[in-house]
């Protein structure tokens, strides 16, 4: 399978920039999700891929083969063998299920006996192999996406391209689809671009993922890596969520920082690759930070912090407590719940991040790093 | 799913991959070609006409100068501008009786409890589904001063008929039988679609009920009035059956008459060409007006709302008054004609004096059937029709996928162009193609046989077809195709098995419209019609012109039979509903 080039792809509708000068790698064989909030830009990629938007500028190859090149070169998309699976599904209602997978085969031209056995084959990989005759309307909605994979590996593709694909199952299925999607593309091994929305599916679906925002690339990574360490103020808020709080920099050496956060009394000693001192913002994850309850020991530490409790929620499988730190408002998360009008809190330096407030956090961040 | 065991990926090599497939033609050339093809049939033939409004003589006979002659002599001629006046008063009087009875009806029929709506409803209806000659003989047969109706009530009742037909308030009357129901349509669809919550919140805030309807939603309407308003009063302007068959009699021109007469009568082509210049710019003018105040496709979208949640309004004892007002209005301008149609059909001699039932007889339909000019006609038509229809269904359908499922560059003119005919004074589209062909194909090949009145009657029926195609296809996700792009199809391939696929039911119901229009059209083939090519519109218009004899009645009534039987399979099979 190739490994997939983005080089500097930009996308202008009438008003505004869909994509800023997007550059992108996507090895052989993995899955590489695109996230992002919607409007930022991950399906006008998906689709510049599929060939199904022409972009500007830049330029797309699949491994060596080039498919556009700054609107030179631009390969039509029947001819760019990419098996796409959208977020409506795209099934042909007028086509049994046998139909819509044999559909690639057929316009390849594939001898007919031959056909059948790959069509049978890719059913049975997708575990519909008794449906074939049916009909799209007969099929459930998790049937339905399975059918739209099958059609898309059938010829084989070269690439997989997923719009969304789990949006339209309810969440129990959709957490079983992710985890048998995953399985089965390891299995067939093909290059695969995912998109999606919603965070906790690309967390746990991908190799590698890249968050975008407005058009540009604000950081790829191993899902870990995205959520451990967030490049930027956007990724650690679109991410996961973060609660962000004033800082300053005090002292900073290139490994290790003093910072100041707003409403904690002593300093902090955070890793931290930069040098630059002044205003920042700090995020801390709400379960990172500790929750002391009574008879913890110890007593009160300088770094402990006690705080009326502002709200709570119950959500299950966690408790949400609703702190203000200085003046801002944070939420702590933990299993066991706590009883009480007050909080006794501490953050862990080891869990704390810091960015150089350049501006607001939705905007685009120039030098954010890209692993 | 994720509980089973996951299977070996599959052992079979790939199927081999080929390179691009040649094609004969790049998917962007064909566009080009039909894009280039379809202007020059649609757009193309209003040239010559210009031309010929300014040139000194005939186009097809050579020679000639650029002149402003024929506008000159156009204007300074007073026959025509009787014949503008007794328009623009023939228009103004049946879109404000048309508007009248239609809103109110629509009020009356949607959104009060008078008794026997359904029924209403469906008689007030009938004429728009009908060709609209058969109803104009019934009039004629019955309401004229010496027709039957008028001298039954004149001998037996102290009643008379007040309008004299031959008159332009009585051609206006005629008229609005027609006119009421697309008012009544348009404004019906605008009273569905108003949310009930609105006139709810009105009720709330202590409005009555018929204070909330008159100030919620009869506001709410007025953008309906003023789109039915224009189109009434444009296509009034064009209209020629009508005032041919009860003005010309009584020397009453309008426009539309007034061309016929010039170029029938005294060849004079220049100058009928400056008069269809000037139509072409009012019709065109009033109707581009009307699209900058509705909206383009307005017009194009399916008057049917969904019936669910409107209030009625309890009327009392005025119901029944209400009731028999419109059923009276029926019984005149509906009922009472088309009893006219089949009486004249089936009887020797239609008169108050003798009792119909007497003179029974099916002569009427032996003459038409033994005299080969009627059922050439009849076969004619029926071949444009359905032949015709079906070709124009084919080429609506691909125009339609170029316009809305392509990148194609001027895909957005295309839309244009399919709706741009209906613009178009039937009588201008006529001529236009007779230029057309007088100049392209001067061995007359083309007019000789029937392509050439099919292509103009199938221009002119385009926007007629794509209205009722163009929903569906918008309602085919754009996922569709590009899946089948994705999976190795090109364009065209993609159109044929997925989109043109799932739209099949739509083109049926766009055949059933394009069917019963072509079937019944009649003014574009004034300037087209050969001895070879009588088709069935052009002729009982011509018949009707001289006479209202058992014959026309007749031929009126098989194509009545026609319009019904196709139309009623469009509704059993493919729900084809009647458009304004």
């Amino acid at each position: 399978m190739p490994s997939l080039h983005l080089d500097g792809i930009t996308k202008q509708f009438s008003r505004h920039t869909a994509l800023h000068d997007l550059s992108l790698t996507v090895r052989d064989g993995e899955i590489f999700t695109l996230l992002g909030p919607s409007g930022c830009g991950k399906s006008t990629t998906l689709w510049s891929i599929a060939g199904l938007h022409r972009p500007d500028s830049g330029s797309i190859a699949f491994g060596d083969r080039v498919v556009f090149d700054h609107g030179r070169v631009n390969v039509e998309p029947e001819d760019r063998n990419c098996g796409v699976v959208f977020q409506s599904y795209a099934i042909w209602p007028h086509m049994s299920v046998a139909e819509n997978v044999g559909y690639p085969l057929k316009l390849r031209r594939t001898p007919a006996a031959r056909r059948d056995r790959r069509v049978r084959e890719v059913l049975e990989l997708v575990e519909l192999g008794d449906h074939a005759l049916k009909y799209p309307h007969q099929l459930s909605g998790g049937q339905q996406q399975r059918v739209a994979l099958a059609r898309a590996l059938a010829h084989p593709p070269d690439m997989l391209l997923l719009d969304e694909p789990f949006s339209n199952l309810d969440a129990k299925l959709r957490d079983r689809s992710r985890q048998w999607l995953k399985a089965l593309q390891s299995q067939v091994g093909v290059t695969t671009v995912f998109v999606t929305h919603d965070q906790d599916e690309a967390l746990s679906f991908s190799d590698r993922v890249a968050v975008m925002n407005r058009g540009r690339v604000h950081q790829v990574g191993t899902p870990e890596e995205i959520y451990r360490y967030p490049a930027d103020l956007f990724v650690a808020d679109f991410v996961g969520t973060a609660n962000l709080l004033p800082a300053e920099v005090v002292a900073a050496d290139g490994t290790r920082a003093r910072v100041r956060v707003e409403g904690i009394g002593t300093p902090l000693d955070v890793p931290h690759t930069d040098k630059r001192l002044g205003t920042a913002k700090v995020s801390v994850r709400p379960e990172n930070i500790h929750i002391h309850r009574a008879g913890d020991g110890t007593g009160t530490a300088p770094d402990r912090l006690t705080v009326p409790v502002e709200g709570r929620a119950y959500l299950g499988d966690h408790h949400r407590y609703s702190i203000r730190i200085g003046g801002t408002p944070v939420a702590v998360t933990t299993t066991r719940p706590v009883d009480g009008a007050e909080l006794t809190i501490s953050l862990s330096p080891e869990d704390i991040r810091i960015f150089p407030v350049e501006s607001d956090p939705y905007e685009e961040n120039p030098h954010a790093p890209v692993h | 799913m994720s509980d089973t065991r996951l299977r070996p990926p599959p052992a079979v090599a790939p199927p081999p991959t080929r390179g691009p497939r040649r094609r004969l033609l790049s998917t962007t050339a064909s566009h080009y070609l039909l894009w280039a093809a379809a202007l020059l049939v649609v757009v193309g033939p209003i040239v010559p006409v210009v031309a010929a409004s300014l040139w000194s003589a005939p186009l097809y006979d050579g020679g000639g100068h650029p002149t402003w002659d024929n506008f000159h002599s156009l204007v300074t001629d007073r026959g025509w501008w009787t014949a503008v006046l007794n328009s623009v008063l023939f228009a103004a009087l049946n879109t404000a009786g048309s508007i009248l009875v239609g809103v109110a009806c629509a009020v009356l029929l949607t959104r009060t409890d008078v008794p026997g709506r359904r029924v209403l409803t469906t008689f007030l209806l009938i004429p728009i589904a009908l060709p609209g000659l058969v109803l104009i003989i019934g009039w004629a047969a019955m309401w004229t001063p010496a027709g039957f109706a008028s001298s039954w009530l004149e001998t037996n009742t102290f009643l008379v008929m007040p309008v004299n037909l031959y008159s332009i308030p009585g051609m206006a009357m005629v008229a609005m039988s027609v006119a009421s129901p697309t008012v009544f349509l348009l404004c019906r669809g605008t009273l569905l679609s108003i949310d009930p919550a609105l006139e709810d919140a009105a009720r709330t805030l202590g409005a009555g009920p018929l204070r909330s309807l008159f100030s919620i939603s009869l506001p709410l309407l007025r953008p309906a009035i003023t789109n039915a308003a224009l189109l009434v009063f444009a296509l009034s302007m064009e209209v020629l059956g009508l005032p041919l068959i009860l003005g010309f009699s009584s020397r009453i021109n309008l426009i539309s008459t007034y061309l016929y007469d010039h170029w029938v009568n005294d060849a004079e082509q220049g100058l009928v060409s400056a008069g269809a210049v000037f139509l072409l710019i009012a019709v065109s003018g009033l109707l581009v007006l009307r699209n900058r105040l509705v909206g383009d496709v307005a017009r194009f979208t399916t008057t049917t709302g969904k019936p669910t949640g409107v209030r009625i309004l309890q009327l009392g004892r005025a119901r029944w008054l209400l009731a028999a007002a419109v059923a009276l209005f029926l019984l005149v301008f509906v009922v009472v004609p088309l009893a006219g149609v089949l009486l004249a059909a089936f009887t020797s001699i239609l008169s108050p004096f003798i009792s119909p039932w007497s003179v029974l007889t099916l002569d009427n339909f032996t003459a038409v059937l033994d005299n080969p000019l009627y059922t050439d006609s009849i076969i004619n038509s029926l071949l444009i029709a359905g032949v015709g229809g079906a070709l124009t269904t084919i080429v609506i359908a691909v125009l339609s996928v170029i316009a809305h499922r392509s990148r194609f560059r001027f895909r957005g003119s295309l839309q244009q162009g399919m709706l741009w005919p209906r613009m178009m004074p039937a009588l201008v589209t006529g001529m236009a193609f007779f230029w057309s062909f007088a100049l392209l194909d001067r061995s007359g090949a083309i007019r000789a046989g029937l392509w050439g009145i099919g292509i103009a009657f199938a221009v002119r029926s385009l926007a007629l077809g794509y209205s009722a195609f163009y929903p569906a296809l918008a309602g085919i996700g754009a996922d569709l195709d590009n899946a089948a792009r994705t999976s190795g199809a090109t364009w065209w391939t993609a159109m044929r098995t997925i989109v043109l696929r799932l739209v099949a039911p739509a083109m049926g119901a766009s055949f059933v419209l394009l069917f019963v229009a072509m079937l019944n059209d009649a003014e574009p083939a004034v300037f087209l019609v050969t001895d070879e090519t009588p088709v069935l519109g052009l002729t009982m218009l011509q018949l009707a012109a001289t006479s209202f004899g058992g014959t026309v009645a007749a031929l009126g009534v098989i194509q009545m039979v026609i319009t019904l039987v196709v139309l009623g399979a469009g509704r059993a099979l493919l729900g084809v509903r009647p458009r304004a």
